[in-house]
């Protein structure tokens, strides 16, 4: 998982130094799923024992906080990114397609707090994001490595939820993200389903991923 | 009542997926796709439904994870022998009236499913369990247009089954981590075909949560003949 994590990190690194550069952005996202097969190898494999081993979520609210930090990532992004864009900024239908993934993440947060709220938690609030963006393209390229990053932080996580309905919540959710990042893949010219498996990640190894974007 | 289940499994076949097969291809014609014929499920020929003639069996209650695996399985080789024959039988020329790659995505899809079937009979294997075989199935499909149509249902009917599916793993963290991984990229699939299709790539906030009822009825008119029926009771870890 560490050559993974590097991979990936060395991408997002990569992708923001390279935010000018049209269309070149997302190899975040497709090296980070590249990884995908080898993760899953076969159940059982010490690698994913270990995944999950590191799991030290205390209940099913840390699990749903966990994953409401990274929805609200996610909204934040799209709510106040696509008010900097228009229509005539993208590829004809993107924007539409956009503003409709930026509702969904915002769904997610609501649910999520919903939840949270209701199983007597406190939901995690929004922080501040810096996304290092300045045009369309590393938009694009952007929204493509938070997406498929939340594939992998849900995948990693959701052995730790105990809930059987909780899981089956965070699995009509994950599912979505899963759309998203297909469709971002594919509008930033990249494959929309790189590997034959997905790439679960462990919190930390999330959080160091998304945890450039958070100033505060 | 073991292979009751199996049975209603392949019994229930399609009205559902003719249904939306038929949508989608008759939306796609609406905005100006093909005006072909494409019968495409709605031809499926469907073999004496009453040669399995009981619907009451419902898989609803997996008695242990070979179980689970065993259904993921019988879709995935739904998907793997969808994609294999037509892959196949139609090739990179047929698709002029899509973007260049959409044959080489088509077989990537094909090769995915593969791998998901490999993979899945490995692990049910090592477990102790007898994997579920392919059967033979009937997708109706008589043009490329009816192909992508019907690929885009499988895949939504797919990521729909695996996130009904899952909670049946909770006790199994190793196979339920492994099982979302496999869930994702359905979700992936399902998403580009959609696209494919002129149709949004995610319809809603929240995945629908597939029940295995409601997978059979709509699966079950595919799956014309069953090549064999295998015992998966007696494998230790059920």
């Amino acid at each position: 998982m560490q050559g993974l994590q590097s991979l990936f990190l060395g991408a997002i690194d990569e992708e923001r130094q390279r935010v000018a550069n049209r269309r070149g952005v997302l190899t975040g996202g497709a090296k980070l799923v590249a990884g995908g097969a080898a993760a899953l190898a076969v159940a059982g494999s010490p690698a994913l024992t270990k995944l999950v081993a590191a799991q030290d979520f205390e209940s099913d609210v840390d699990v749903l906080n966990y994953a409401l930090t990274l929805e609200h990532l996610e909204y934040a992004f799209y709510r106040d990114g696509l008010e900097g864009f228009s229509a005539d900024d993208f590829d004809e239908g993107v924007y539409d397609n956009l503003i409709l993934v930026r509702d969904h993440e915002g769904d997610h947060v609501d649910t999520l707090v919903s939840v949270i709220t209701d199983l007597g938690g406190e939901p995690v609030e929004e922080a501040e994001y810096d996304f290092g963006y300045d045009d369309a393209a590393g938009f694009l390229g952007v929204a493509a490595a938070l997406e498929n990053t939340g594939v992998s932080a849900y995948d990693g996580a959701g052995a730790s939820i105990e809930s059987p309905d909780l899981l089956t919540a965070a699995g009509t959710i994950v599912a979505v993200e899963a759309r998203h990042a297909s469709y971002l893949n594919l509008i930033n010219g990249e494959d929309p389903f790189p590997a034959a498996f997905e790439s679960p990640l462990s919190p930390d190894e999330v959080l160091e991923i998304a945890g450039p974007f958070i100033v505060q | 009542m073991r292979v009751m289940t199996k049975m209603t499994f392949h019994e229930d076949l399609t009205a559902a997926l003719q249904k939306a097969s038929a949508s989608r291809l008759s939306r796609r014609r609406m905005m100006g796709g093909s005006l072909k014929l494409a019968a495409g499920g709605a031809a499926v020929a469907l073999i004496s439904p009453a040669a399995f003639g009981f619907r009451s069996a419902v898989a609803q209650d997996f008695e242990g994870p070979i179980d689970v695996l065993n259904y993921a399985l019988t879709l995935e080789h739904l998907e793997a022998t969808f994609y294999r024959t037509y892959n196949d039988e139609f090739g990179e020329s047929d698709f002029g009236d899509y973007d260049d790659n959409v044959y080489s995505r088509l077989v990537q899809i094909g090769e995915h499913e593969t791998t998901h079937v490999d993979t899945l009979v490995s692990v049910i294997t090592d477990l102790g369990g007898e994997p579920v075989e392919e059967a033979m199935y009937d997708f109706g499909v008589t043009d490329v247009d009816s192909y992508v149509a019907t690929a885009a249902v499988l895949e939504n009917l797919g990521t729909g089954a695996y996130t009904g599916a899952a909670q049946f793993l909770i006790e199994e963290d190793e196979l339920l981590t492994a099982a979302l991984t496999i869930h994702g990229v359905e979700a992936r699939h399902a998403s580009y075909l959609n696209f494919l299709n002129g149709e949004v790539p995610f319809p809603d906030s929240f995945e629908t949560a597939l029940s295995p009822a409601e997978v059979l009825e709509a699966a079950t008119p595919l799956i014309v003949m069953v090549t064999e029926m295998p015992d998966t009771g007696t494998g230790p870890g059920n």
